[in-house]
């Protein structure tokens, strides 16, 4: 039985919570009352994107302003070309769960 | 570009020179609107106001003027230069008239008078498919001959593309340099004003380039002008720029965002000759898209400014992409050039040149700053770097700082940086023919920017040969 990662409850409506999964960091992102999870690195640099702000179902990277698709994880603008990888997301009660 | 003389020179020989940069002189006052100094949220919000912007363009703005307070200063760049800049003394938007005229006879006669100075309607009527030209923060005249109008080709100044063309520029805009990018390129999201739209249709060719021509007059201004061209699938468009700004005690700011798409196919040569006077800070975010058998040129002359920061760019997005970018650079006394180019390779079979060459004389110096970087699964690409820097006199300098990313194997990359002095013997050898010093000078510093100038217009040619030929005057006596 997996450990929930965090608490829906933690993480309000257009906000972001960076967790670990196994040594993996994993950035939850709650777009609009569903939770999205999303590798936490900027495929253009390297860095985390877990202090980059989330609009909507975009989040931009601190750093160089690249925008991804929490969703999908698509780069949507440049400096990024590499879509950052997504993760299945579960949630029961307050709990989420993450499948890597 | 005013040149230099040597410290023994007379005042009267130093002001003939300062004299040389002909573009020094600047018209009266004259404006509808001119901005407090400073930079605030109502003042970004006027500029929208005024221009009558949709909503999502004033949010846009209000964010990027967050980005730009949030983000430091690059630490990595000329920092002494860089704390000359007073962020706060500045006045972010000029308006020096009502609207943008299509008809030269229309535009208010003190504009008119420096754009003839400067040659402008000339160059128009000689080989210009299309040509605008801003004065300060907005354009002022515009014209695109009717042949490209019945082809689809859309050529105008950002502002009107906004309000006519809204979704393409909604849809193409910041995406290839977001806001986030970097101050320069967070501040000109913030207040941009002016600069060209172009768009080809698919399969269109420009035959002639289209032009624009850019002019600082009010002494601490900052000028914004944002450029966006989309070449559509296999068309074809070369846009030349022009800058220059008059001879003010202090500093102007200069930072645009120029942003190419270029589809399947598509080719977009970009020419730039910029001839700023020596105090106005120019840092510009320039950068290009290539999708497959793509080919984007950046063809940038940098001659004049304080500080230019610039480093134009090419990602290589789609297979057999092409990317070329040539530059050259002068540095007289208290100026740095700190210029280069970037490109990103990130399909198979892409190919990049990149060509530099810099001079620095007069304690001038030069920084040829640049990236290539392959990414994973980049086979068969294939990208050579070459910059050249001539240094005139012991007091000038030049850096060379190549960064290099490969994460593909099966990829060739070549790179050749060469530092040379202006030889004795060469001198002596084109005096020993009849040339004066100065003569001997130019002539040599004319063949080492010639595979530039080749690339160049004819008018455009001509006039940095003479240009240079100025610059090198004070080298020598």
């Amino acid at each position: 039985m997996a450990e929930p990662v965090a608490r829906k409850s933690e993480i309000a409506d257009g906000a972001t919570k960076r967790v670990d999964v196994n040594g993996q960091s994993v950035l939850l992102c709650n777009v609009a009352g569903e939770i999205f999870a999303i590798e936490d690195v900027c495929t253009h640099d390297g860095g985390p994107l877990d202090e980059g702000e989330l609009m909507g179902d975009r989040i931009m990277c601190p750093r160089h302003g690249a925008f991804f698709d929490v969703k999908t994880g698509d780069a949507l603008t440049l400096p990024a070309i590499v879509p950052v990888q997504t993760y299945k997301v579960r949630t029961a009660d307050d709990n989420i769960f993450v499948e890597l | 570009m005013a040149t230099e003389l040597k410290e023994n020179a007379s005042p009267l020989a130093a002001q003939a020179l300062v004299e040389d940069y002909r573009y020094g002189f600047h018209d009266p006052e004259n404006y509808v609107f001119k901005s407090e100094k400073g930079l605030t949220g109502e003042i970004v919000a006027k500029i929208s106001e005024m221009k009558n912007e949709p909503d999502w363009m004033r949010a846009f703005r209000l964010k990027a003027l967050e980005l730009f307070r949030a983000k430091p200063m690059p630490a990595w760049a000329d920092t002494a230069a860089l704390s000359e800049i007073d962020l706060s003394n500045i006045h972010y938007f000029v308006k020096s008239t009502e609207k943008t005229e299509q008809s030269w006879d229309d535009v208010p006669d003190d504009i008119k008078r420096t754009f003839d100075r400067l040659g402008i309607p000339e160059a128009e009527r000689k080989f210009l498919s299309g040509v605008s030209a801003q004065y300060e923060s907005e354009v002022v005249y515009h014209s695109v001959i009717e042949e490209l109008e019945k082809d689809g080709v859309i050529f105008c100044d950002m502002d009107t593309a906004l309000r006519e063309h809204p979704d393409i520029v909604r849809k193409y805009m910041a995406t290839v340099i977001p806001p986030g990018d970097n101050k320069f390129a967070a501040l000109n999201s913030a207040v941009w004003s002016g600069g060209s739209f172009v768009y080809v249709p698919p399969g269109i060719e420009v035959k002639m380039p289209l032009q624009a021509y850019f002019r600082i007059n009010t002494e601490n201004m900052g000028q914004f002008e944002r450029t966006l061209i989309i070449a559509d699938k296999g068309s074809k468009v070369h846009y030349i720029e022009g800058c220059t700004a008059p001879q003010f005690s202090t500093s102007s700011l200069h930072s645009a965002v120029v942003e190419l798409i270029a589809m399947e196919g598509a080719r977009i040569r970009y020419t730039t000759i910029q001839n700023w006077y020596r105090n106005i800070f120019n840092l510009v975010t320039k950068r290009a898209v290539a999708y497959k058998n793509a080919t984007v040129e950046w063809v940038d002359g940098n001659i004049g400014s304080r500080l230019t920061m610039k480093y134009p760019a090419i990602y290589l997005m789609g297979e057999g992409a092409r990317g070329e970018i040539l530059s050259a650079a002068f540095a007289g006394q208290g100026q740095h050039q700190d210029a280069g180019a970037k490109v990103i390779h990130a399909a198979p079979n892409t190919t990049s040149v990149v060509t530099n060459k810099s001079v620095s004389a007069h304690g001038g110096k030069t920084t040829y700053r640049g990236l290539v970087e392959i990414h994973d699964g980049a086979i068969g690409a294939k990208t050579r770097v070459k910059c050249d820097a001539l240094i005139m006199d012991d007091q000038s300098s030049s850096d060379t700082k190549p960064t290099m990313k490969i994460h593909e194997q099966q990829s060739t990359v070549e790179h050749e940086a060469s530092v040379s002095k202006i030889g004795e013997e060469q001198l002596f050898y084109a005096m020993s023919r009849g040339l004066s010093e100065a003569d001997a000078t130019a002539l040599i510093v004319n063949g080492f920017f010639d595979f530039f100038v080749k690339e160049l217009p004819m008018e455009y040619a001509v006039e940095l040969n003479r240009l240079i030929k100025l610059e090198m005057e004070g080298a020598v006596g």
